[in-house]
């Protein structure tokens, strides 16, 4: 499975109507074939960074399903839903992603919800990083060998959960480049993560933080919310 | 058929290095396979815009190519190469094109583009790329209607320039609005004029009513200046 991620500067006064868009249009059109799904429909909280940014991954089964979708947007029957799109939005900046191979997985295609089913939003922490050249596999490695299972570990700073581990796909965005996608589940530490200084031996010598230096040191984190309606929370 | 076009950019002291694997691996590695060549090699020229910057254009027969091209470089055959190229290179931003309807370039036999390094003279392309605040599709048809349309009557010994191709990005890819224009620069000249005389926006003549009436859809671009490599398989 690869996954699209798209990132939608949308138009402020007209946001209900593009989630409608994505609701009531992309989410059930895709349904009617086994070639992809939406999966996530987030919003960028505000308050941590830009305004009016949605989040959306699709799943799609494999590169040829991806383009039979892509020319169903530019040539098919999704081409009026895109213009329509086109007003709601300033613009999209995409990228296809593969999964690293310590990746956790999610559930097939075919079992991802296609009608909108309410939830409690739930909050996740994406961190996609830029590693040094040629330090792309050490760093897919050490992620996967100490960080990955650091997160679980008792005593844990941030109680979160990689639910994907992906690398931008050559040809389709940014090389080298690595995005977790990190599922929250308490609020108290995330706040208590932001609203201190982060501990001496979170950063050590022997540390994550310190040894990673190493492989990469520029990241970004975003804070995503889900939509309560969103197919994956 | 599908077109990864890829911004390189290379670390200087690399450069050189850089260009040989993919002349003399790289290139030679896809045309092993039936499924996918390189089809452009572009120095961004120097002098006119950043410095150590190149552009290929990869040419796969659909989407299945692609994605097997991009898992033979992950995680397959080609990984050491690309990993190597990785080490000349601070980053390289991709996306994937498709041609648009009226696009002259719509497929290349792959069979035929050379994958030897035959040398040849160096040209040089403008590439624009055009991001509207209109719907995609009504930037795309203003394209045809009032460029492509007009420039392909213009005789060839007046010519500055040919539309070769123009793309849109593939949904997920890239951005969305955004279309592209490869275009070979016929006319040195001109071209030397084109950069030193002041704009003028007479509506009656051209540029100025393509000009004047593309304002109504978008009001950035960015044009690039790319000259092929003495190898580059198109040229």
């Amino acid at each position: 499975m690869l996954f699209v991620h798209e990132v939608h500067t949308v138009v402020g006064k007209r946001a209900d109507q593009f989630e409608d868009a994505y609701r009531h249009g992309w989410m059930p059109v895709l349904a009617e074939s086994s070639d992809a799904r939406l999966l996530w429909y987030f919003d960028h909280a505000h308050g941590s960074g830009p305004a009016y940014r949605v989040v959306t991954v699709t799943g799609v089964a494999d590169g040829a399903a991806w383009l039979r979708l892509a020319q169903r947007v530019a040539t098919g029957d999704l081409r009026m839903w895109a213009r329509h799109l086109d007003g709601l939005q300033h613009d999209s900046r995409g990228r296809i992603l593969t999964p690293l191979v310590w990746s956790p997985t999610i559930p097939p295609l075919a079992d991802i919800p296609t009608e909108p089913v309410e939830h409690e939003p739930t909050m996740y922490m994406e961190d996609t990083m830029w590693p040094f050249p040629g330090k792309v596999g050490e760093y897919i490695e050490a992620a996967g060998a100490v960080y990955r299972p650091a997160l679980g570990a008792e005593g844990s700073h941030v109680n979160m959960s990689i639910e994907l581990a992906l690398q931008t796909m050559p040809g389709a965005g940014r090389h080298p480049e690595v995005t977790l996608l990190q599922k929250l589940s308490s609020l108290p530490l995330l706040i208590r993560l932001l609203t201190n200084d982060i501990p001496d031996e979170v950063t050590g010598p022997d540390s994550w933080m310190h040894q990673a230096l190493d492989l990469r040191d520029q990241w970004r984190s975003k804070l995503l919310r889900t939509a309560t309606w969103s197919p994956l929370s | 058929m599908l077109f990864m076009h890829e911004t390189h950019r290379v670390i200087g002291r690399h450069a050189s290095a850089f260009e040989d694997v993919y002349r003399d691996e790289w290139m030679g590695a896809l045309a092993a396979g039936g499924d996918a060549r390189l089809v452009w090699y572009l120095n961004h020229a120097m002098g006119s815009g950043p410095a150590y910057q190149v552009v290929t254009v990869t040419a796969c027969s659909d989407g299945q190519a692609w994605e097997a091209l991009a898992q033979r470089t992950l995680g397959g055959d080609l990984a050491a190469m690309a990993s190597r190229l990785d080490s000349y290179r601070y980053e390289v931003e991709g996306k994937l094109l498709t041609p648009v309807a009226w696009s002259a370039l719509q497929d290349v036999d792959l069979e035929k583009v050379p994958a030897d390094g035959r040398q040849h003279e160096l040209s040089l392309y403008m590439q624009d790329t055009g991001w509207p605040d209109a719907p995609l599709d009504d930037y795309i048809e203003l394209w045809d209607q009032d460029y492509w349309q007009h420039m392909r009557k213009i005789p060839e010994e007046k010519k500055l320039l040919d539309i070769v191709a123009c793309f849109q990005v593939a949904r997920g890819s890239g951005i969305r609005p955004e279309a592209i224009l490869m275009q070979k620069i016929m006319n040195f000249s001109t071209l030397g004029h084109l950069l030193t005389s002041v704009e003028k926006h007479d509506p009656s003549t051209w540029p100025g009513s393509y000009m004047a009436k593309g304002l109504e859809l978008r009001d950035q671009w960015e044009s690039k200046l790319l000259r092929t490599s003495s190898w580059s398989p198109l040229w």
